[in-house]
């Protein structure tokens, strides 16, 4: 616990007080003033409680929050990866059922804690897998209508 | 008194109550869509026969979002935020089953008085609704922003901090009185970003990767276990937890009734208020049961007083209560005096179906509860993968679009990294959720001040404007206090735990 | 698995042929979706239910319409979405608001345009109304002209937004009573600015047809106007603007009906254009639509484009003097 979670900190309320500042500069620049009036009064209250958090973080002050260890980022990064490539690219690209059951099952198989070499454990997250894409399949396909994008199967 | 009780009438209000949990507990699936939804539904039956479809829907689609905001983060709706912030810690203790069962019984205690106030109050509740202008809206929305603000987060400053961020990303997209575009960084924003989205992404993907975070970890405490739990000892707790119940119950029904703002803060603002009235107010937060009641109760107290406006007035006073109307017209039936006095079979009918649909809600809310038991142990590679599935269908569902789904996965991710650092999501989406009311009610506030006096006096003068500033500095004041006196007590590590 | 028929949609539409026998022979073959650019519960939402509930009926469409809600800043949200990204295939229909859409494409900011849409049918015409609070001194459009007349920019009254159709109908007083008054916009729709009105934040309202009427029926406001060339079936009581002596035509009436995206094959138009209005004219319907106090006005897809081309000439003189 010494420079990481500080240095974290530094980045995060950082950015933070970046957006603030674009926000205002552009609530103050962009025409009609009429328009922009009420992000006015709002950006000026966000930028100046943005530069005291970025202010506290900067002096070693921020006290709330752990930030993320190196072993969390690792952790989380293959999930990540495939929940992203799922939602920003296969849910579309696939159509929403086949992508939802692929992506399901990787998760499935990333984080699950039995062993990957016994055929067991294979055969019960196939039926997990198959379980839930019925239940969202009778959910939002058979009772609630909802015409999802559908490009392979269906 | 109407004909609840009829073999069909009685199926109605079944299928309407269950079906009404079911869509409720679905993310992405708001009151006011699931009331929508089923309108089709009542164009067949008679005027009396539709509204116990649609009021019992909609009573129990309030209680129903609260079984995905205890059981998985995601609040099924606005109101339901407040019911997070103990009821998913309870679960995540193993309480997960008695965190529903108070959440049903605090439903139906505050649910039932709630219409029972609409029954026997209307004509002061239509006049206290209408007592709320543009410049008493604009302070309680800026209200709402601030109690949660100091309420959802360790950092009153990151607090209040996330619920600008929030106000701001209700700015982007077309201004809603103007029609001028502002903030339109990708064309995925160009329509603003809409609430329900924002709403599944904030909550559910910060526990998705929280989830991930575990890795492959296989020891018995990484699993969420709901505990069986008798509901005697459930139905001892809430009537034992009298100063929260009644706090709820209260709070709810007053401010439920409120146009436009009610509905949205009622839970919130009960929550608040039983917090600061507890003298076990630092449990709060931890899984304690008192969070749960107060929001529930006022949640579902809410419902009733929500359509004075409408019953009354002929103005619906909710998005709910709008689609409602729309059930009252298709039949031929105007709201307003009308209603009472021609349709007086057609408009019991419909309140008593609303009373007993709590009442059976509460029943089968209890059922769902015993059932989420029998599931006993959800690893959390399903729990994670369950849930993304679930954000990803149910933001798309909203409006059938890709880009809501884009916006609610890039907000859930950065939510997640901000929160590591003390930011919250709460106070961030009540900021979307007001934003745009505050800005319409203080752009319209300064039209009729510019017109008649000065912008100043019609936001600054009055009794009521002064009471809610008064409240506003007030509630800012007491959490900077709280804040400094406890970490003079706690040293430096303790927090940062 | 794409359906068959939006792919041989964009055959025929790279083509430009006017081939109408093949291509859209089953056409639909699935639910078509509906847009509506105003939230679940408004006056056009609830209309539009009512209109598309007899779309899978056989002699009609033969599958069901869903509406989908897109609402935002007017309409201008769902309009936008509809113009650049709905699909022109016709399963995606869309409902229109006239003068609503046309007067925003004229101020600008927006991606559509008359052009950006082909009109189906219209289905509805609510024309817009003054109203005052049932204990109001406002007798007459007279009395409350003479008010604007001696608090110059004093009167306020609310409406649904800008560059709508109340907003159409607040400049047409203004200018034929050659007054200045504060048009308060409303967030919140027809009913956001009745609800001012009744809670006495503003003077008076310009407001639906079909919601004063109701709300005159709850006895809470009184309804001095009607801003169109007839008096309304609904209420014949209450005197044109013409009558009280402001010379005011029909341009803030506010026609609802159905259109679809700009490049829809002209096959499907064609079907959609034969078939909607006879759906609209189901007696159910009808009788849905007069219990819940909604004027009807249908329309044929020609009447509609001479509709759109005559108000697109009017909205542009009188918004030119903005």
């Amino acid at each position: 616990m010494t420079d990481l979670p500080r240095n974290q900190h530094i980045v995060a309320s950082g950015l933070v007080a970046a957006v603030g500042a674009w926000v205002t500069y552009i609530s103050y620049t962009q025409e009609p003033a009429a328009a922009f009036l009420f992000p006015r009064m709002i950006s000026t209250v966000f930028v100046v409680l943005a530069l005291w958090t970025f202010g506290k973080a900067l002096l070693g002050k921020s006290q709330v929050g752990n930030g993320l260890s190196a072993q969390a980022m690792k952790n989380i990064l293959p999930g990540l990866i495939v929940a992203l490539i799922y939602i920003f690219w296969a849910a579309k690209g696939l159509g929403f059922y086949t992508a939802s059951t692929i992506t399901f099952f990787i998760l499935l198989s990333l984080y699950d804690p039995a062993p990957h070499s016994e055929g067991r454990t294979w055969i019960k997250r196939i039926i997990i897998t198959a379980g839930f894409l019925a239940v969202m399949y009778g959910l939002f396909a058979a009772l609630l209508n909802v015409y999802t994008p559908r490009e392979i199967f269906f | 008194m109407g004909d609840v009780f009829t073999p069909f009438n009685f199926m109605l209000l079944l299928i309407g109550t269950i079906g009404g949990l079911i869509l409720g507990a679905t993310p992405g699936l708001s009151p006011t869509m699931a009331v929508a939804l089923l309108i089709p539904f009542t164009f067949r039956l008679e005027a009396a026969q539709g509204l116990i479809l649609l009021g019992a829907a909609y009573t129990s689609t309030v209680a129903g979002g609260a079984v995905s905001a205890i059981l998985l983060k995601i609040p099924g709706a606005p109101a339901n935020i407040a019911t997070t912030l103990d009821g998913h810690t309870m679960a995540q203790k193993g309480q997960g089953a008695k965190a529903l069962q108070l959440s049903f019984l605090a439903s139906a205690v505050g649910g039932v008085f709630g219409v029972l106030l609409l029954i026997f109050l209307t004509p002061v509740l239509a006049k206290w609704a209408l007592a709320f202008g543009p410049s008493h809206l604009f302070w309680l929305a800026i209200l709402g922003v601030t109690v949660i603000g100091s309420l959802d987060s360790s950092s009153l400053v990151k607090g209040l901090l996330s619920g600008c961020i929030g106000l701001w990303l209700a700015t982007i997209g077309f201004d809603d009185i103007m029609g001028a575009q502002r903030f339109i960084f990708h064309p995925a924003v160009g329509g603003g970003i809409n609430v329900i989205p924002a709403l599944i992404g904030l909550f559910a993907i910060p526990q998705v990767i929280t989830m991930f975070a575990k890795g492959r970890s296989s020891s018995g405490a990484e699993v969420i276990v709901v505990q069986k739990s008798p509901i005697k000892a459930a139905i001892q707790e809430v009537f034992s937890r009298k100063r929260a119940l009644a706090i709820g119950t209260a709070v709810g029904s007053v401010i439920g009734l409120i146009p436009g703002v009610g509905g949205q803060i009622a839970g919130l603002v009960a929550y608040d208020q039983s917090k600061k009235f507890s003298p076990e107010s630092e449990k709060f937060g931890t899984g304690h049961s008192e969070g749960v009641i107060a929001a529930e109760a006022a949640n579902n107290a809410m419902v009733g007083p929500s359509l004075v406006p409408l019953l009354t007035l002929s103005i619906p006073g909710s998005p709910t209560a709008a689609v409602l109307l729309g059930g009252l017209l298709i039949h031929g039936i105007f709201p307003g005096s009308d209603l009472f006095d021609n349709h007086p079979d057609v408009a019991w009918t419909f309140i008593n179906s609303m009373l007993i649909g709590q009442i059976l809600m509460c029943i089968f809310g209890l059922y769902v509860a015993g059932l989420a038991a029998s599931v006993a142990r959800v690893p959390h590679s399903v729990m994670a993968a369950v849930v993304l599935g679930l954000a990803v269908f149910g933001s798309y569902s909203v409006q059938n679009s890709m880009g809501d789904v884009y916006v609610m996965a890039s907000l859930g991710v950065g939510m997640y990294f901000l929160e590591r650092f003390g930011f919250s999501a709460a106070p961030l989406v009540l900021g979307l959720i007001l934003g745009p009311i505050a800005e319409a009610n203080f752009i319209q506030g300064s039209m009729i001040a510019n017109a008649t006096s000065s912008v100043g006096s019609y936001f600054f003068t009055g009794p009521l404007n002064l009471t809610l500033i008064i409240i506003v500095v007030a509630s800012i004041a007491y959490s900077a206090w709280m804040e400094v006196r406890n970490r003079r007590y706690t040293s430096k590590e303790e927090i940062m735990q | 698995m794409k359906t068959w028929i939006a792919g041989a949609a964009m055959a025929l539409m790279t083509l430009g042929t006017t081939a109408s026998a093949d291509g859209h022979g089953d056409f639909p073959e699935r639910p078509i979706m509906m847009m509506v650019s105003y939230g679940a519960g408004g006056a056009t939402d609830f209309q539009a239910r009512i209109v598309t509930m007899t779309a899978g009926n056989e002699d009609a469409l033969g599958m069901p319409v869903a509406i989908i809600n897109k609402p935002g800043a007017g309409g201008r949200v769902g309009w936008n979405w509809f113009s650049s990204q709905a699909e022109s295939d016709g399963y995606t229909l869309g409902a229109y608001n006239v003068p609503h859409f046309i007067a925003q494409s004229i101020e600008g900011g927006v991606d559509y345009s008359t052009d950006s849409f082909e009109p189906i049918a219209n289905w509805g015409a609510d024309p817009a109304v003054f109203v005052v609070a049932a204990d109001s001194d406002f007798n007459s459009m007279a009395d409350v002209v003479d008010y604007a007349k001696a608090n110059p920019g004093g009167l306020t009254f609310s409406g649904a937004g800008l560059f709508v159709g109340h907003h159409i109908a607040a400049l047409q007083l203004e200018k034929a009573a050659g007054v200045k008054l504060a048009y308060i916009p409303s967030n919140k729709g027809g009913a956001g600015a009745m609800k001012s009105v009744i809670a006495g934040e503003v003077l008076g309202g310009v407001n639906n047809l079909s919601d004063a009427f109701r709300a005159r029926e709850a006895g809470n406001v009184k309804i001095l106007g009607v801003f169109d060339l007839e008096r309304n079936a609904f209420m014949e009581d209450v005197p044109t603007m013409q009558e009280q002596g402001f010379d005011i035509d029909n341009a803030s009436v506010n026609f609802r009906g159905v259109m679809v995206p700009a490049g829809t094959p002209q096959g499907v138009i064609d079907h959609l254009a034969a078939v909607v209005p006879t759906m609209f004219e189901n007696s159910r319907v009808q009788g849905k639509m007069s219990a819940g106090g909604s004027p009807m006005h249908v329309m044929n897809r020609e009447e509609v484009l001479e509709m759109w081309a005559a108000r697109q000439t009017t909205l542009e003189e009188l918004l030119a003097g903005l």
